[in-house]
């Protein structure tokens, strides 16, 4: 044992740390790029993103958390939306994600998370930011309505599809 | 097909708006919107769309471009707009069949609507004279004194700007997939959203094949280079105040103070610009 | 069925900084059952004007016309004429995406929403004409197959839809020389079968000499050439300035002739070789009475 072999063991443990990352960020790009090729109807005020239903991925990689969230900062930031769209969004897509993950032992609850985080934040956002008069509850259920139907109609039957291929994610 | 768009908001300038320092340009747009908060009225208003014509005259950047950013917002404006107008309650101006338009509801709905603008065209000029790379780099130094909180700013910085490079590489994945899918006769415009779903299958699985791929490829590569994560890693180009930065301070801290007079002396104010106007 | 295209104009990036004129004009008229051979330097336009002619690019200007049908007439429906045309990309192994090979090669016929009998049918079918054995790959992840394989499997997924036009750009790119021989016994027996249009795209021209009935040669999105291969590949001179080259045993009698050796003729196989050769031999020797020097 001497500072050669330490210093390996420090390179392989952060190289398991390295390929985490990584991964992560090329989710993220992964995400933006399927939010932009599939752009017409990801950016526009009926938030109908196909990549909403890419909200399941953290159950099957927890490289899935900083990568969504990334992927959702910069797509955001490479689109015409303000800054506070930006924080909101990602945070909300943040937190969303760790509970996705948190919950993938119970699939059928799994596509929840981004369901109530949205609905909370975005709608909170609408209504304090944007002046959307609707009172909050009114704002947190329209958005909690719109992202119900794509996390459960097309993000639940992705899950299903994607499970036969788990090993994709290894 | 999607080679055709450019990616990000960026117009490319040496204007000095494009040459303040990013994290100064982050902070500084951060105070405007707080201070479209504080302002309660449109004589505010005022400052900051003056405030907001000077900076973009100043960048050089065509108006077209700054209107961009509102298409993408123009059905929450529109609502925001109608919902203030008639559903405030007060003291009728028009009668629409069922819907009551009131003197508050348009006062509202004007000024939230303007509102809304100011964010979002404040948030563009973010966006247009700043590069991708260097917002990142803005954002990381930002959120460097943060790491005593154990937010990982270096990491998150590495996870933005690989995402940045490798969004086009991925982009041009996505379409030679979707092509080849298309030619198999796969359908991605029509259907239900279940459909639709189903239907990002032969898309999804081999983009992530490609990009788990990439993955691998790039973490080996910079761990060839003794990438060791941020301790005592330096930059290339790293950020540097300069005089632009001092002026755009000062700027700011004008408009600040305007908008903060203006609130707290609204009353005295009016009031002499009423005299004003009817002698 | 026959494939029609007029005028034909593309543009890359129109409007940005990036703007370059892909196709300037190009006209073609393939005729049923043909077997063309597509060539050109890369950036010729070539993977462009194949992706005219099954809907995945609309052109600035211009017609085509795939059988009866124009495509980007009003009211006519892109997808429908791609149900028609098989396309095998360049290396196109990153199509697979299903659990098992059975499932891929289905993904074709279930899109043109065929019954289960006669998917199964076309399946079967199509591992045949690859020379993919049923019993050992359908239920096999494709995955897990070698590069060979996949490219097969692929292919047979494309041929599962039954195409009346048969795309393939550089089908044996990447291959190891066993499967190259599979894929093009592959297209030699299609060829024979005489029922569909096949347009291939590649960079060796022995193959598209020993099995184009006409060759197109496409330079800066124009139509540089067009006709029987012999008419083609005698223009050695012009082949070669736009960076092409020739079937080995034409470039053996060009390099001859440059060397100063009077030899006539544009070969494009080896026995047509030989015979020129022989002659050239023959009478000279008789000329000269020396065969012996010349060799």
């Amino acid at each position: 044992m001497n500072e050669f072999t330490d210093k390996n063991a420090a390179l392989a443990r952060a190289g398991g740390r390295l390929r985490f990352f990584v991964r992560a960020a090329i989710i993220g790009a992964a995400y933006a790029a399927l939010t932009m090729a599939l752009a017409p109807l990801s950016y526009g005020p009926v938030q109908l993103r196909v990549s909403e239903a890419l909200t399941v991925l953290p159950y099957f990689t927890p490289a899935a958390i900083p990568g969504l969230f990334v992927g959702c900062l910069v797509s955001n930031l490479l689109s015409p939306y303000g800054i506070v769209d930006v924080v909101c969004g990602s945070l909300a897509t943040l937190l969303a994600a760790c509970g996705t993950f948190l919950l993938r032992k119970r699939r059928a609850l799994a596509p929840l998370p981004p369901v109530l985080c949205n609905a909370v934040i975005i709608g909170a956002m609408l209504y304090f930011a944007y002046g959307v008069n609707a009172s909050l509850p009114a704002n947190m259920l329209w958005v909690g309505a719109g992202e119900l139907i794509v996390c459960y109609g097309a993000g639940y039957p992705l899950l299903r599809v994607l499970e036969s291929r788990k090993s994709l994610f290894q | 097909m999607i080679r055709d768009i450019t990616i990000g908001q960026y117009y490319p300038g040496d204007t000095p708006v494009h040459r303040v320092d990013p994290r100064l340009k982050i902070v500084i747009t951060l105070v405007f919107i707080v201070m479209l908060f504080v302002t309660r009225d449109f004589l505010g208003y005022a400052v900051a769309v003056a405030a907001l014509g000077g900076v973009t005259a100043a960048s050089r950047v065509p108006p077209a471009f700054i209107l961009r950013g509102l298409k993408a917002i123009f059905l929450i404006l529109l609502f925001t707009f109608l919902l203030n107008m008639f559903m405030t309650t007060g003291t009728p101006l028009v009668k629409l069949g069922f819907l009551t338009v009131t003197r508050e509801g348009l006062y509202g709905a004007v000024f939230m609507g303007l509102r809304l603008v100011l964010l979002i065209v404040g948030s563009s000029l973010l966006t247009l004279t700043t590069k991708p790379i260097k917002l990142t780099d803005g954002i990381e130094s930002l959120l460097k004194p943060l790491r005593a909180f154990g937010v990982p700013a270096h990491e998150l910085a590495m996870m933005m700007t690989i995402a940045l490079r490798f969004i086009p590489t991925l982009l041009e994945e996505t379409d030679k997939i979707m092509k080849a899918q298309m030619a198999r006769g796969a359908d991605f415009e029509t259907g239900s959203i279940l459909r639709r779903a189903k239907n990002l299958v032969p898309i999804l699985v081999p983009l992530f094949i490609s990009a788990f791929r990439i993955a691998q490829d790039l973490a080996m590569a910079m761990e060839a280079r003794c990438y060791r994560g941020g301790e005592g890693r330096t930059k290339l180009h790293a950020l540097k105040m300069g005089r632009v930065d001092a002026v755009a301070m000062a700027f700011t801290a004008l408009f600040v103070a305007l908008l903060i007079l203006e609130r707290v002396y609204a009353g005295a104010i009016r009031a002499a610009l009423i005299s004003l106007f009817l002698v | 069925m026959s494939i029609t295209v007029k005028d034909l104009v593309y543009i890359y990036g129109e409007g940005t900084p990036y703007e370059t004129l892909a196709l300037d004009r190009v006209s073609l008229e393939i005729a049923d059952g043909e077997f063309v051979g597509l060539i050109g330097h890369t950036g010729s336009g070539k993977s462009t004007l194949v992706q005219h002619l099954n809907g995945l690019l609309k052109p600035k200007s211009g017609r085509v016309f795939v059988g009866d049908a124009e495509l980007w007439a009003k009211g006519a429906k892109p997808v429908e004429i791609r149900k028609k045309i098989g396309f095998l990309f360049q290396y196109p192994e990153y199509q697979l995406f299903e659990e098992s090979v059975y499932k891929d090669i289905a993904f074709g016929p279930a899109n043109l929403g065929l019954s289960k009998e006669e998917t199964d049918e076309r399946v079967r079918e199509s591992m045949a004409v690859v020379g993919l054995d049923f019993d050992a790959f359908a239920q096999r992840s494709p995955f897990d197959l070698s590069g060979g394989q996949k490219r097969k499997a692929v292919i047979a997924g494309v041929i599962a839809m039954r195409p009346e036009v048969l795309i393939l750009d550089e089908p044996t790119a990447g291959l190891d020389p066993r499967s190259q021989r599979d894929v093009l016994e592959m297209l030699e027996r299609i060829k024979a079968d005489r029922r569909v249009i096949v347009i291939l795209i590649s960079h060796n021209m022995d193959d598209i000499a020993r099995m184009a009935d006409r060759v197109i040669v496409l330079e800066k999105g124009r139509v540089a050439l067009s006709g029987s291969p012999a008419e083609v590949f005698a223009h050695e001179e012009f082949l070669h300035s736009i960076g092409l080259g020739l079937p080995p045993v034409t470039e053996l009698m060009r390099s001859l002739r440059l060397g100063g050796v009077d030899v006539e003729g544009s070969p494009l196989d080896v026995d047509e070789a030989e015979e020129l050769l022989d002659r050239y031999l023959r009478e000279s020797g008789a000329r000269r009475g020396d065969r012996g020097k010349l060799i």
